[in-house]
């Protein structure tokens, strides 16, 4: 992974000194709550309902063993012993003292982590494949362009003061694992006919309140335009963009309102007018920056393991991990190992610190050193041997991380909702335990098959319920929780916005309604349908009447 | 009858107000049946930005003998997370604890409002 050299290092604590300053201040009352406000969430802090929450950057997701030790050392000695992945791929720690914040950071600072551009109206953390420069599909690693991003945008003086956040995905493999259609923009590296690189380039995707799939304004730009290319578009969205309406302020409803090919153009035109050998990433950069991602050192081995085929025959726990929770690597006796953190009565993305240790440990003696982070709150050990993967899998077994549910029904995505969030009007983890708890049936789960169940405790979608199979708003109907399904929604390549079902329903009848819903569709699906394919088949109304028509 | 809630700026604990104090358990917090004396509270609460922030006032409603805040919202600021029984103030347990989980009735929360109102 991409090392911190001394600038970035100075740099990170410099930030950390002045925060502390700032906290001083605000304590001693030469700040008030008004100017401090922005200058904490700059630092990723918020105040939530029972306490301050740090969001920390996992930058495109990548840790190493150093740095998930040290989360799970803040957990211990700042939390109540855990931490929250998000769906951006960062963790969050919902109980921290302001007081304890520079000292947070400071800690943070010694294992290059920060909490930089975690929040505010400034180009968030980029999303990427968890499964970069581990899986045959991709084109490229797209964790070099996303190092590039993460440089070029840190502390961006233009783009510190947008109208809105604003948030980049890069995939380099047809299967989207970012949901880069929904992201401000999103960047879909393809190899062109001539063998050059270029991305696709998808601005004004989002989900909130205004859900949008984002339309394809370039086809292909070459990759060593990239950095112009986003300063175009940024400029058009700053200029553009509109101040007046917080809920009208991302740059989704700039394109919408503009129309994708008039967006296009003036972005074309703005790029004409960007001095390119000033603008874009010299080829010698580049070349240091990738050199960090290209060195796994990789043994040569068969791609078939006897100790991984004996364990797979004897053991049905340990096959069956291997169907749900393991993917095929580009190394021939490699494997991609995707560790749940949805175990049945689990917070879904909640990791204790013993947890965090236990994989920091295994990516480091068995995995190059390398963890991920999805955006699905599930960790990934990219690179691990087959011949290791049944000492693995009893390591995670110990630990509870071996639920073998990865993009199963009990597999949800869950946001913080109203037991943590200030921003919530319903809460969404007793929800997706209530649902898990439906499917606990392994058979049955795997029975049913793909079905991406996600929710969120309200409209800011922090759950990505838009792109859900199964969607789930919490709402507030005269201060009580109810909840609104929709479905057919997806954030993967074949993106889609879901459709609502009907009334919302009360809390308890959210699960058995989920229940109704497979039912109706394992009742008609044909062919080895995914939920989505038959839903996409047959519509809504055989899933409305499955869960309405009995209440009439 | 209604209470005055706040965090404390230095850590973010919920806390409320009791006769000139801020106190950590709901059972301990100064309950008003007069609208005057409330917006005096607020008022004074308002006035100390260095020990808390976003004060503000929460309508209650009777459980079990006992006064609860009336939003779900700010039964769960009063408790802790539902999510997780042993994390926050409802970790030491007791009757009082065991009435505000039992609380029903609903209505928006002002925090939240006010926090819509503040975007």
């Amino acid at each position: 992974m991409y090392q911190y050299d001394l600038i970035d290092k100075e740099f990170l604590a410099d930030r950390s000194a002045e925060f502390r300053g700032q906290v001083a201040r605000r304590l001693a009352g030469e700040l008030t709550e008004d100017q401090f406000k922005p200058l904490r969430l700059m630092n990723g802090l918020y105040l939530q309902l029972h306490a301050y929450m740090l969001r920390v950057a996992i930058p495109y997701g990548s840790l190493n063993p150093t740095q998930a030790r040290r989360l799970a050392q803040i957990a211990r000695d700042y939390d109540k012993g855990y931490g929250h992945f998000t769906t951006r791929q960062n963790i969050q720690f919902n109980w921290i003292k302001l007081k304890d914040a520079p000292e947070i950071l400071d800690k943070l600072a010694e294992v290059d982590l920060h909490a930089i551009q975690t929040s505010g109206n400034c180009i968030r953390n980029t999303t990427s494949d968890p499964y970069a420069g581990a899986t045959a599909e991709e084109v490229d690693d797209p964790r070099v362009w996303c190092e590039v991003i993460r440089q070029w945008s840190t502390l961006h003086p233009e783009f510190s003061f947008l109208p809105r956040k604003f948030k980049i995905a890069i995939t380099a493999s047809a299967k989207d694992r970012t949901a880069a259609k929904v992201h401000d923009i999103g960047l879909l590296l393809r190899q062109g006919r001539d063998g050059q690189q270029g991305f696709e380039v998808i601005v004004g995707g989002g989900q909130g309140r205004t859900p949008y799939v984002g339309p394809t304004i370039k086809e292909f730009l070459p990759t060593d335009r990239l950095l112009s290319y986003l300063e175009a578009v940024l400029r058009v969205y700053n200029r553009h963009g509109r101040r007046d309406n917080i809920y009208k302020a991302r740059i989704k409803i700039l394109v919408a309102a503009l129309g994708a090919e008039e967006f296009a153009r003036q972005v074309e035109e703005e790029w004409s007018k960007i001095d390119a050998a000033s603008a874009d990433l010299p080829a010698a950069e580049l070349t240091r920056i990738r050199a960090a991602f290209a060195t796994t050192p990789f043994e040569a081995l068969p791609a078939r393991s006897e100790a991984f085929e004996t364990a797979k025959s004897k053991d049905p726990a340990f096959a069956r991990f291997v169907r749900n929770n393991v993917r095929p690597h580009k190394q021939p006796g490699y494997a991609i190992v995707e560790i749940s953190l949805k175990a049945q009565e689990q917070t879904p993305g909640d990791a204790s610190a013993d947890q965090l240790d236990v994989v920091a440990d295994l990516a480091e003696r068995y995995g190059f050193s390398d963890l991920r982070v999805t955006h699905a709150q599930n960790l990934v050990l990219p690179h691990i041997k087959l011949d290791d993967l049944p000492t693995v899998f009893a390591a995670l077994q110990a630990a509870n991380l071996a639920t073998p549910n990865i993009d199963l029904v009990s597999d949800i995505i869950a946001c913080p909702g109203l037991d943590y969030c200030a921003l919530a009007n319903a809460r969404a983890i007793p929800i997706a335990q209530d649902i898990a708890r439906q499917f606990a049936d392994l058979d049955r789960a795997e029975q049913v098959g793909e079905l991406k169940i996600k929710i969120s405790g309200c409209i800011n979608a922090c759950g990505h319920h838009h792109v859900a199979h199964i969607g789930v708003l919490g709402v507030d109907k005269k201060g009580e929780e109810f909840y609104q399904l929709s479905l057919g929604g997806s954030g993967a390549e074949d993106a889609s916005i879901g459709k609502i079902l009907g009334p919302a329903l009360p809390a308890d009848k959210v699960a058995s309604a989920v229940d109704q819903l497979v039912e109706a569709y394992l009742n008609a699906r044909v062919d080895g349908e995914r939920f989505l394919d038959t839903y996409r088949r047959v519509g809504l109304e055989p899933f409305k009447e499955a869960v309405y028509a009995q209440a009439d | 009858m209604k209470a005055v809630v706040a965090n404390r700026l230095i850590d973010g604990e919920v806390v409320f107000w009791k006769s000139g104090q801020w106190v950590e358990r709901f059972g301990d917090a100064e309950l008003f049946d007069s609208e005057g004396l409330v917006e005096q509270a607020v008022s004074v609460g308002k006035s100390q930005p260095t020990v808390v922030v976003d004060v503000y006032p929460i309508d209650l409603v009777q459980s079990e003998g006992c006064w609860a805040p009336l939003s779900y919202r700010e039964r769960i600021r009063a408790l802790g997370p539902t999510n997780e029984p042993t994390h926050g103030k409802q970790a030491e347990g007791g009757d009082a604890v065991e009435a505000l989980r039992h609380a029903a009735g609903a209505a928006r929360s002002t925090g939240r409002v006010d926090l819509i109102r503040r975007k």
